[in-house]
C-alpha cells in the first residue's frame, strides 16, 4: 500500500504534465498501448481460481486491513471473487499435503499451465500476466478455524473497523514491502536456489522431513521450479512468434529472447538483457505468490546489482541505447501491476497505492559513492518515460554525491513541476539502521561494514536487502489519540461514527483512567497522563496486530517469496511465520506534528499563559471549536509550533519522539517473534484521519487534515525551509558525539516521510538551481531520511489565496526577494500567479 | 532590527539569511520596503490575518449600548491609538508609542497575530545565535549572512559586530547598502563584509535628489573610496552593483548609459556583478498596511522588449557582459482564460 502517496498525489495534481520526449517508436508504442487500458486486447486483471470446495476462500481480507477505504467491501469481494473463480483440478493427494505445499502447487499450476501468455509487438521482456486471486487452499477445518477468528462481532474484521472508527489508526499483517534477494537470482539463478533447498531437505532427519520443516522445504522446492518452467513456456511463445515474423530484425530479437528465456532465471544471467529478464520474471511471480500486486514490493539498488551485467554487455558491444530500450520495456511491464483492478478501480486501476520502488546511487563500501553509468542511463529512461508511475524511483544522496548526479536530479525536478522521485538521505538513514541493529540485537546482520547496502521499499521505508521483512506499513497508529485520551481520562472526546452508515457510536471508555485533567495543577501531571495513554495506544495496536499476524502465520504461507528471503530456507520457516533473518515489524507513527503542536498548545493555553482552564479547552474541542473562535485562534496562531527551528516546540517534538519510539521497541509479536520498530510514513492516513479524529488542541477542527508523517503541520513552518528541515533533523535526534552512524542520530530506522513545496522560480536559472543543489547538500547535513520536493503550481497558489491560513509557509520569489505568498497583497499574489502560469 | 529572513536566495551568493534593519538614509519613491524606512518602531496591521472579531463578537454592549465592545487589541492599547470600524483596524501612528516606552501589548493581545511590531532592539550576539542555526546551509551552498535594510550603515556598530561574529565562524558576510552615509560609517559597516551589494540608482544628481531626497554625491564618492580600498587589498570579488529599473524614473537609456560608463570606467576592475532589478508593482499593499499610499500605485511592470533594450544599453558600456545580470518581472501577454476568478481551474485527467 505504500506507493509514494505524496509524490503521486502531487503528480496527479499537476495540470501541465510534461509529455514524454524522445522515446523510441517501440517504447512509444508500448507506452501508448499500456495507457489504452481496458481497450487493450489483453490485460493483467486479477484472475480468480478455486479448489472447488464448498468452503473455499479466494480473497484474503487481512492483507487490506491497513486500507480503511476497503473495509466496507470485504464481504462483497469475498463472495464475488469466489463466484468468478475457475476451478483447478487437483492431484489426488492434494489434501494430504501441508498448506504451504498446497499453495505452492496451486500457484505453480496456474502460472505455468493455466494463464495465457503473450509477447507484445516490439517488447524485449517476457512476463505478462501475473495478477492472481487464488484459493487459499484451506481444508475444511482450516477454513472453519480461520473464519471463526475473522468473522463475527469479536472477529478481526469487526475489531479493525472499531480501531479505525475510534481514531486509533489501522493495523494488519500486509503483503509486499520488502526487498527480495533478486541479486542472488541474477547472479546464481533459481537452479542454485533449488539445489540449496534440496540439500537442506536431504539433511533433515526423518521426523523433520515428515513434519513442518519438511513440508515447508518441499513447498519452497515446488515454488523454486516455477520461474524456470514459466520461462520455458515464454521461450516457446517467442519461438512461435519468430517463426511467423516477417521482419528479420524483429525475428532476431524474438529468437534472442527465446534463448534468454531458455537460460534465465534458472541459470545465472550473463548479460544485461538476460539480467533484466531474470529480474522481471522473478519479481512478477512474487506478486502472483502473494496475490498482491505492486504495493511495496521493491527492487532495491538496481543500478548496483545490474551493473556488472550492464558493463559486460557494453564491453561486448551492446549499444547503450539498446540497453535503455530493454529498460523502457521493463518500465512498461512494471506498470501492468495496476491492471489488477483495471475495470472496477477508478482511472483504469491506476492509483497511488502502488510502489515498486527502485533505488539509485548512494554510499558504497568504505564511504565511496556508487553512481555509475547505469545510474545515469536509468535516470535518462525515467526522464524519457515520464510521466509514468512505476517503478517508483528513489535516488540516494549523501555528502559525497557527485555534482553531476545532483545536476541531473535538480534539472529533472525543475522541469517536472515537482520531484519525479523520492530523495533518500544516506547518513541519517544508515544511522536509523544502526540504531535498529543495536536495539534489536542484529549487529551481526547490520553493521558498519554493510549498512550502506540498505534500500527503501514502498514509499521510503528503509530495510536491508534479501533477508529483511520489517512489515513497513503493517501498523499505523495515530499518536494524537493519546493526547485525546489524556484530556478525557481515557474516553473518546467525540462519538465515533460508522464510516458506512454514518451512525454515531456511543462514547467508549477504553483507555486507562488517568484522572480528571481539570485537576492537574502542573503541566508535568498532564504529561504523565499522556505518557500513560501513549503506552495504552501502543499496546492496543500491538495486540490487534498480533491477531492478524498470527492468522497470516497459520493460514497464508508464501513459499515462493520465502525462497527469496534469507533465513527462511535455513530454518525451514515461511517468511509469514517469521523466517526472515531480520524479522521486525514497523509501527508507523501518524499525526506527529499535530500531536506535538497539541501538547504545546495545552501547555501554552492552560499552564503557561492561563488563557483558559482545561475544562474550557476540552469543552471547545467537544464543540469542534464552534463558539470558541478566540481560543482556537490562540491555539492556532499564537501557541508554539513544531517546524520553526525554535527551541520550545522542537524540544516537545523530541520528547514525544523519545516517548513513543521507546514504547514501540518494548514490544514483539508473540506468534512470530517480530520486534516492533518505529517509523513515520503516514501514507495518506493523515487525510482520512482528519475526518475521523475529534478536534485537536492545536486549533484544528475535525475535518481538517492531520499532519503528514514527520512534516510540520500545514502552514506551521513560518521560518522557512531551512528551519523546517532543521526541526525535522532535530526531532530525529540531530547530531552529536553519541551518534548511531558517525555523528548522526536517528530514532526512526524505518525513516520518515518529509514533503516540501517550492516555487518554480526558486529553480528558474542555473544560478538558482545551483542554490537548490546547496539546499539538498544542506539537507544531507541537517535533515531527515527522505524528502519529496514539490514545485508548487498555480492551482495551489490560487488555493492559497482562498485559504491563506493553510499556506502561511509558502515561499514565493517576488523579485529581488522571496516572500511568504500569503503575507503579500492580493494584487501581488495575482501577479505572482500570472507570472508562474507563464514561466 | 526589522526582521530576519532565512533561506534568502536573492541577496548574494548561495543560501543566505538576510537581516533587515530599520531606518534608511534615503526616501526612494519606489521603495519596496516602506516598513524599513523609518527607524522608529511601529505597529502594522495584517488585514488577511485579522479575524474581524469586531463584527463577530458582541457588537453592542450588554445594556443595549450601541457602542461596540473593545477588541482585544484596543483593550490592550494604553494610548487609544487603535480604532476598529467596519472590520478594519486603523492605527493612529501619531498616538501610537510603540518602541517609545510602550511594549506593544496590542500585538501580544491579538489571538490571530494580526498586529505586528515592526522593529526590535536586538544585540548582535543575539541575532548571531539565530543566523548560526543555518551554518550547514551556508557551507553547502556557498551562502552566508547579508545585512540589509533600511540602511545598515546607519547602524555601523551593530552591523560590524554581527559580521565579525559571522566571519569568526567562517560564514560568508555581505551588506546591502545604498551608500548614503559618511565614509567612516561605510568603512566601519563594511569592515567585516566579504561582499558589498552597493546600490547605484541614478547617475544624474538632480534626478537622484528628486527620486530619493538626496543627491548622489556622497554615494558616488563612497563607492569610489570603497573600490580604492578593495584595490589596495587586492580584492576583486567583493563588490556587486545593483540598479533598480523603475519605469518613468530610473529605467531609461541615458541613466543606464551613465551608470554603465561610470561602473565600467571607475569600478570595472573590482566589480564582479551589475544587477539590473526590473521594477515590480507589488508594494502598494505594504504601504496600505502602514496606513500610507504608494506613489507608484498602478505603475505597470516593464515590457520584455523595454527591458531587453535597457540590457543592451548596459552591455554597450564596456563592462564585461558576463557581469551583467537582469532579474525581476516583465509584463507578459495575459491569457484571458487565466483571469483571477477565485475559482480553481478544472484539471485535465490524471497523468498520462
Amino acid at each position: 500500500m505504500a506507493g509514494s502517496a505524496h509524490a503521486t498525489n502531487h503528480r496527479e495534481q499537476q495540470p501541465a504534465v510534461p509529455a514524454p520526449r524522445a522515446l523510441s517508436p517501440r517504447a512509444q508504442w508500448l507506452r501508448d498501448y499500456y495507457f489504452r487500458g481496458v481497450d487493450r486486447e489483453w490485460n493483467n486483471e486479477f484472475s480468480c481460481w478455486t479448489t472447488g470446495t464448498d468452503w473455499d476462500v479466494v480473497y484474503d481480507e487481512t492483507t487490506y486491513y491497513i486500507v480503511p477505504e476497503t473495509y466496507a467491501f470485504f464481504q462483497p469481494f469475498r463472495s464475488s471473487t469466489l463466484q468468478a473463480a475457475r476451478r483447478v483440478d487437483l492431484p489426488d493427494d492434494f489434501w494430504q499435503r501441508g498448506l504451504a505445499e498446497r499453495r505452492a502447487w496451486l500457484i505453480r499450476e496456474i502460472m505455468v499451465n493455466r494463464l495465457p501468455r503473450e509477447i507484445l509487438p516490439g517488447d524485449l521482456i517476457a512476463g505478462a500476466r501475473f495478477n492472481l486471486l487464488a484459493s487459499r487452499c484451506w481444508n475444511r477445518e482450516e477454513a472453519r478455524r480461520r473464519d471463526a477468528e475473522v468473522n463475527g462481532p469479536r472477529g478481526t474484521r469487526a475489531a479493525i473497523k472499531d480501531f479505525h472508527e475510534h481514531g486509533y489508526g489501522n493495523t494488519g499483517a500486509t503483503s509486499g514491502h520488502l526487498l527480495p534477494d533478486y541479486p542472488r537470482v541474477i547472479e546464481h539463478g533459481w537452479g542454485a536456489i533449488h539445489r540449496d533447498l534440496e540439500q537442506r531437505y536431504d539433511a533433515l532427519d526423518h521426523a523433520a522431513k515428515n513434519g513442518q520443516p519438511g513440508s515447508q522445504l518441499r513447498a519452497m522446492m515446488t515454488a523454486a521450479l516455477m520461474p524456470g518452467e514459466l520461462a520455458g513456456k515464454y521461450a516457446g511463445c517467442c519461438r512461435d512468434e519468430a517463426r511467423d515474423e516477417a521482419d528479420p530484425a524483429r525475428r532476431a530479437e524474438l529468437e534472442n529472447m527465446a534463448r534468454n528465456l531458455e537460460r534465465v532465471p534458472w541459470l545465472p544471467a550473463r548479460n544485461f538483457w538476460e539480467a533484466v529478464q531474470s529480474l522481471w520474471l522473478t519479481h512478477m511471480l512474487v506478486m502472483s505468490d502473494e496475490n498482491y500486486p505492486g504495493p511495496g514490493l521493491s527492487f532495491g539498488r538496481v543500478d548496483q546489482y545490474l551493473y556488472p551485467c550492464w558493463r559486460r554487455s557494453i564491453e561486448n558491444g551492446m549499444d547503450r541505447e539498446f540497453g535503455k530500450e530493454i529498460l523502457r520495456c521493463f518500465w512498461v511491464h512494471a506498470n501492468t501491476a495496476y491492471d489488477a483492478m483495471i475495470k472496477i478501480g477508478g482511472n483504469q486501476g491506476i492509483t497511488s497505492g502502488f510502489g515498486q520502488l527502485i533505488t539509485l546511487s548512494g554510499i558504497g563500501a568504505e564511504g565511496v559513492d556508487t553512481t555509475n553509468d547505469l545510474t545515469y542511463a536509468i535516470l535518462e529512461v525515467i526522464d524519457e518515460m515520464s510521466p509514468i508511475l512505476e517503478p517508483k524511483p528513489s535516488v540516494r544522496l549523501h555528502r559525497g554525491s557527485p555534482n553531476r548526479l545532483l545536476d541531473t536530479v535538480v534539472d529533472m525536478i525543475s522541469r517536472s513541476h515537482g520531484s519525479p522521485f523520492l530523495l533518500n538521505f544516506d547518513e541519517r538513514s544508515m544511522a536509523g539502521m544502526m540504531r535498529e541493529a543495536a536495539e534489536a540485537g542484529y549487529q551481526h546482520l547490520v553493521n558498519e561494514d554493510n549498512v550502506h547496502e540498505y534500500a527503501p521499499v514502498g514509499c521510503l521505508e528503509n530495510t536491508m536487502v534479501g533477508n529483511d521483512r520489517s512489515g513497513t506499513v503493517d501498523s499505523n497508529l495515530n499518536l494524537l489519540k493519546a493526547v485525546e485520551l489524556a484530556l478525557t481520562g481515557g474516553e473518546d472526546l467525540a462519538p465515533a461514527m460508522d464510516a458506512v452508515t454514518g451512525e454515531s457510536r456511543e462514547i467508549s471508555r477504553d483507555g486507562p483512567r488517568t484522572g480528571d485533567a481539570g485537576k492537574f495543577d502542573r503541566w508535568e501531571d498532564f504529561w504523565a497522563a499522556y505518557s500513560r495513554q501513549n503506552e495504552f495506544i501502543v499496546q492496543r495496536c500491538v495486540d490487534l496486530y498480533e491477531r492478524t499476524e498470527s492468522l497470516r502465520a497459520r493460514f497464508s504461507p508464501t513459499p515462493y517469496l520465502s525462497c527469496l528471503v534469507g533465513g527462511c530456507a535455513e530454518t525451514a520457516t515461511d517468511v509469514t511465520r517469521g523466517g526472515a533473518e531480520i524479522n521486525l515489524t514497523t509501527l508507523e507513527g501518524v499525526t506527529f506534528a499535530t500531536t506535538v503542536d497539541s501538547l504545546c498548545a495545552i501547555k501554552y493555553l492552560v499552564y503557561d499563559r492561563g488563557l483558559c482552564s482545561m475544562e474550557e479547552l476540552t469543552a471547545a474541542l467537544r464543540d469542534n471549536w464552534d463558539g470558541h473562535e478566540t481560543l482556537q485562534a490562540w491555539a492556532r496562531w499564537r501557541a508554539p509550533k513544531y517546524g520553526r527551528d525554535q527551541q520550545e516546540a522542537d524540544a516537545m517534538a523530541c520528547a514525544v519522539m523519545d516517548l513513543w519510539t521507546d514504547e514501540t521497541w518494548k514490544h514483539s509479536t508473540v506468534s512470530t517473534g517480530r520486534r516492533f520498530r518505529p517509523g513515520m510514513l503516514s501514507w495518506n492516513y493523515w487525510v482520512d484521519g482528519g475526518y475521523v479524529m475529534a478536534a485537536s488542541a492545536d486549533g484544528r477542527p475535525r475535518g481538517r487534515f492531520l499532519s503528514n508523517a514527520i512534516c510540520p503541520s500545514n502552514g506551521a513552518d513560518t521560518s522557512g525551509p531551512t528551519a523546517n528541515v532543521n526541526s525535522v533533523g532535530q526531532a530525529l535526534g540531530g547530531r552529536g558525539s553519541d551518534g548511531d552512524w558517525q555523528d548522526y542520530r536517528n530514532s526512526l530506522p524505518n525513516g520518515a516521510s518529509h514533503t516540501m513545496s517550492f516555487s518554480p522560480s526558486l529553480l528558474r536559472d542555473a544560478e538558482h538551481r545551483e542554490k537548490f543543489k546547496g539546499f539538498l547538500r544542506g539537507y544531507c547535513e541537517n535533515g531527515g531520511t527522505a524528502l519529496q520536493v514539490n514545485v508548487i503550481d498555480t492551482d495551489t497558489l490560487r488555493d492559497a489565496q482562498l485559504n491563506p491560513g493553510e499556506y502561511r509557509h509558502l515561499l514565493v520569489r517576488v523579485t529581488g526577494y522571496n516572500a511568504y505568498f500569503t503575507s503579500i497583497g492580493r494584487e501581488l499574489q495575482d501577479e505572482v500567479i500570472a507570472r508562474e502560469a507563464h514561466s | 532590527m526589522l526582521n530576519l529572513q532565512r533561506m534568502s536566495t536573492e541577496d548574494g551568493p548561495g543560501i543566505r539569511t538576510t537581516v533587515f534593519l530599520k531606518g534608511c538614509s534615503l526616501e526612494c519613491t519606489w521603495c519596496h520596503n516602506p516598513e524599513s524606512v523609518e527607524s522608529a518602531t511601529c505597529v502594522a496591521w495584517h488585514e488577511s490575518r485579522c479575524s474581524g472579531c469586531i463584527p463577530r463578537e458582541n457588537t453592542t454592549g450588554s445594556n443595549g449600548d450601541a457602542r461596540p465592545a473593545l477588541t482585544p487589541c484596543q483593550d490592550a492599547c494604553l494610548k487609544g491609538a487603535l480604532t476598529a470600524t467596519g472590520g478594519t483596524i486603523h492605527i493612529d501612528h501619531a498616538l501610537c508609542s510603540a518602541g517609545n516606552g510602550c511594549n506593544a501589548a496590542c500585538t501580544d493581545a491579538c489571538p490571530w497575530a494580526a498586529l505586528e511590531l515592526l522593529g526590535q532592539r536586538r544585540s548582535a550576539a543575539d541575532v548571531f545565535d539565530e543566523v548560526v542555526r543555518d551554518l550547514a546551509w551556508y557551507g553547502c551552498s556557498g551562502g552566508g549572512v547579508t545585512v540589509s535594510g533600511g540602511e545598515p550603515s546607519l547602524r555601523p556598530a551593530f552591523t560590524s559586530e554581527l559580521l565579525r561574529l559571522c566571519r569568526e565562524r567562517g560564514i560568508h558576510t555581505a551588506i546591502d547598502t545604498c551608500g548614503q552615509c559618511t565614509w567612516q560609517a561605510l568603512e566601519r559597516s563594511t569592515r567585516h563584509a566579504d561582499l558589498v551589494l552597493y546600490d547605484l540608482k541614478e547617475i544624474d544628481s538632480a534626478r537622484h535628489a528628486d527620486f530619493t531626497g538626496r543627491s548622489n554625491h556622497e554615494i558616488l564618492r563612497n563607492v569610489l573610496a570603497l573600490a580604492q580600498r578593495f584595490r589596495e587589498q587586492q580584492r576583486r570579488d567583493s563588490l556587486w552593483i545593483r540598479t533598480p529599473l523603475v519605469p518613468g524614473l530610473t529605467a531609461n537609456e541615458e541613466n543606464l548609459r551613465g551608470l554603465g560608463e561610470f561602473i565600467a570606467g571607475k569600478l570595472g576592475d573590482v566589480v564582479t556583478r551589475w544587477e539590473l532589478l526590473a521594477f515590480n508593482n507589488m508594494a502598494g499593499d505594504k504601504y496600505r498596511r502602514l496606513g500610507n499610499r504608494w506613489e507608484l500605485e498602478g505603475v505597470e511592470t516593464m515590457a520584455a522588449g523595454e527591458l531587453e533594450n535597457l540590457q543592451q544599453v548596459a552591455h554597450s558600456c564596456g563592462l564585461d557582459g558576463d557581469k551583467i545580470v537582469v532579474t525581476g518581472p516583465v509584463k507578459v501577454p495575459c491569457d484571458p482564460g487565466g483571469k483571477q476568478t477565485g475559482a480553481r481551474t478544472p484539471r485535465p485527467p490524471a497523468a498520462r
